[in-house]
């Protein structure tokens, strides 16, 4: 069954000339990371490009280096708890924003969206204003509050959209088979909906591990995070070691991309 | 004798307070083993009605009653009912025989005897091979009868079916037709069935409850719906059919079922035999079937016949259609298309009919005959 093609560009000529503003694209998206993985091995004391030398010292410095040591264990306890907490908070609430019909339920959808359109310095400035008296600041609470309230937005839509794509009947049938409320959650609605779920999770995960502005502000004397003690080391030293970091880092969140792509269908879920 | 196995008692569904009920005071006794349709056109209530008698909407106000038992308040897990979705509903995470096994986990069978009744309930709809093949690679028709093994493996009370043939292409619907009535006979389970096909309705049911606006307009066997129509509406939904309106003139004595003869008046046209409820007097709508109308194009063949001219041919293969205009009435006829004398448009022609065969619905019309 071979559909045919919706749309069938005509232009012979304008292929090539396409085809050089793709590549074009691609080199402009990919150049940070080229520039940071060639940066990385630059025997030069400090940051520069163009290289002028060939060295592995950088990576081995990083285990040594405490500043980065410091936030990545403070970046490993947060985002795991992060990833945890808006999961149980964000499903339930896309659950509801799809299967119940209530008064305020497009204000409601907007205001769970709506922490991606403020900017994270004005979100940063107020949490911090709210955790002084509260003495949340320079603590792991207050991170963690300011990390799920910024990621709450993915976890939302990618399981709505989950829920849109899903056939609610399923849901009947089990209920009507004998399964209560909870067993057609954990048994039905779950697996159903699990690709949202997960490509939520996986989201919120990278966005609290790399989240600088808030943790910066919240709490940067106390318990620094790795993007915030990146920050940090570039102002006092502007040497490779950061750009090794980055490297690893990029890997790290391009194996969990791969292994979930190819386990759950990531793709699938964000489409 | 059988018994009744499901009662509703003026069952009601109003869907917010001022708006005009989707079910309204609806009360209906199926009995053991039966298959009944609810039959109707899209928004007249029978999905809502399947809907609460399954659990999965409150009524408004009314009871229903399973083995005399009121069920109204019992929630939708504990009734034991099963059901078949118009999308089928399988559970996509699931292979097929997971699918099928899912009411006898939730009612704690044991693993040995779910795997014995899994397999005897797919190798009722034929399809025991498939026991291990994930839900997406069935066909339309495969899923259906998975449905129907899956709402069947627990002996539910009830067996709810959703207008679950629309899916299926007109040939496949036909086989499935026949399928699920033969299986409904063999499990003996008492069936509703939701559907907007007449056609089906008549093939497959035991009994069918006409539905239009939230109410009944008849309750009765295929071929008293059919041949007796109460309503307008109802000789109007099932299958094709003449209105006139007719006075009635006299009685002229009984005929079978307890039924009458009637000589009835139609303005215009003269006066005619009919049929109908004993009692009848004043203005009623009489109804003719297009396929009881007899055609000639020479002279009257009996009594009841009216002359006139043709003003449209249709032929469909199996049956020949034409309209013959008499006066401002338009007459709709079949014929079979083996006829030796073929009409063509602008012929006079005969129709007459068999008193027998010209109803006299017993309620009087409500505003103009369409």
């Amino acid at each position: 069954m071979a559909e045919a093609p919706l749309f069938k560009p005509k232009l012979k000529v304008g292929k090539p000339l396409f085809g050089i503003l793709v590549f074009l694209m691609y080199v402009f998206l990919s150049a940070p990371l080229l520039i940071v993985f060639i940066v990385s091995f630059d025997s030069n004391q400090f940051l520069s490009f163009p290289p002028q030398g060939f060295t592995f010292k950088w990576y081995e410095l990083l285990p040594k280096e405490t500043t980065f040591m410091n936030g990545l264990r403070i970046s490993l306890i947060v985002a795991p708890i992060v990833t945890l907490i808006v999961l149980l908070i964000g499903v339930p609430a896309a659950l509801a924003l799809d299967r119940f019909e209530f008064k305020a339920k497009g204000a409601l959808q907007s205001f769970f969206l709506s922490p991606l359109l403020i900017p994270s310095i004005v979100l940063a400035l107020g949490l911090v204003l709210l955790f002084s008296p509260l003495r949340l600041t320079n603590t792991y609470a207050g991170i963690v509050i300011g990390h799920v309230a910024i990621t709450f937005p993915f976890v939302v839509r990618t399981t709505l959209m989950s829920l849109a794509t899903s056939d609610t009947s399923c849901e009947a049938a089990a209920r009507i088979l004998g399964a209560n409320s909870w067993t057609v959650f954990r048994r039905i609605t779950l697996p159903i909906i699990q690709p949202g779920v997960i490509a939520g999770g996986v989201i919120a995960f990278i966005v609290s591990f790399d989240e600088a502005v808030i943790s910066l502000f919240v709490a940067e004397s106390g318990l620094p995070t790795l993007p915030v003690n990146v920050l940090r080391y570039v102002e006092n030293q502007a040497d490779a070691a950061v750009a090794a970091l980055s490297v690893i880092l990029i890997l790290f969140s391009l194996v969990v991309v791969v292994i979930v792509e190819r386990v759950m269908g990531l793709r699938k879920a964000l489409r | 004798m059988n018994s009744t196995k499901l009662s509703i008692v003026d069952l009601t569904k109003r869907y917010a307070p001022g708006l005009e009920p989707a079910v309204d005071r609806l009360n209906m006794s199926v009995e053991e083993g039966h298959l009944v349709a609810l039959l109707g056109p899209s928004g007249c209530g029978k999905t809502t009605t399947l809907r609460m008698v399954a659990g999965l909407m409150d009524p408004t106000s009314g009871s229903i009653v399973v083995d005399g038992k009121d069920i109204t308040h019992t929630p939708v897990n504990k009734r034991g009912m099963g059901m078949v979705f118009q999308s089928y509903a399988l559970f996509p995470h699931m292979d097929v025989a997971q699918n099928v096994a899912f009411g006898l986990q939730m009612r704690k069978v044991p693993a040995k005897e779910q795997a014995k009744r899994v397999a005897a309930a797919l190798d009722m709809v034929q399809l025991g091979h498939l026991a291990k093949r994930k839900v997406r690679e069935l066909s339309g028709g495969q899923q259906q009868r998975i449905a129907l093994a899956r709402a069947l493996v627990v002996e539910p009370t009830l067996l709810l079916l959703d207008e679950p043939l629309s899916n299926l292409d007109a040939k496949l619907r036909e086989t499935m037709r026949t399928e699920i009535r033969s299986i409904q006979q063999r499990t003996g389970a008492t069936t509703l069935f939701v559907t907007h096909d007449q056609d089906e309705a008549l093939d497959m049911a035991d009994r069918i409850a006409v539905m239009n606006g939230g109410l009944i307009e008849q309750f009765g066997p295929p071929t008293e719906v059919y041949e007796r129509p109460n309503t307008h509406f109802v000789a109007n939904f099932i299958g094709q059919a003449n209105f006139l309106t007719a006075n009635v003139v006299s009685e002229n004595g009984p005929a079978t079922d307890g039924e009458r003869y009637y000589k009835v008046d139609i303005e215009g046209l003269g006066t005619f035999g009919a049929v109908g409820h004993p009692g009848l007097t004043g203005t009623h709508e009489l109804v003719i079937r297009p396929q009881r109308l007899q055609a000639s194009l020479h002279a009257p063949l009996g009594a009841n016949s009216i002359t006139g001219t043709i003003e449209r041919v249709s032929y469909t293969g199996d049956t020949l259609g034409f309209s013959v205009r008499a006066g401002e009435r338009l007459l709709h006829a079949q014929l079979m298309t083996s006829s030796a004398d073929m009409p063509r448009q602008g012929d006079t022609a005969h129709l007459s009919w068999e008193a027998a065969d010209a109803y006299i619905i017993p309620k009087t019309p409500q505003g103009p005959a369409s």
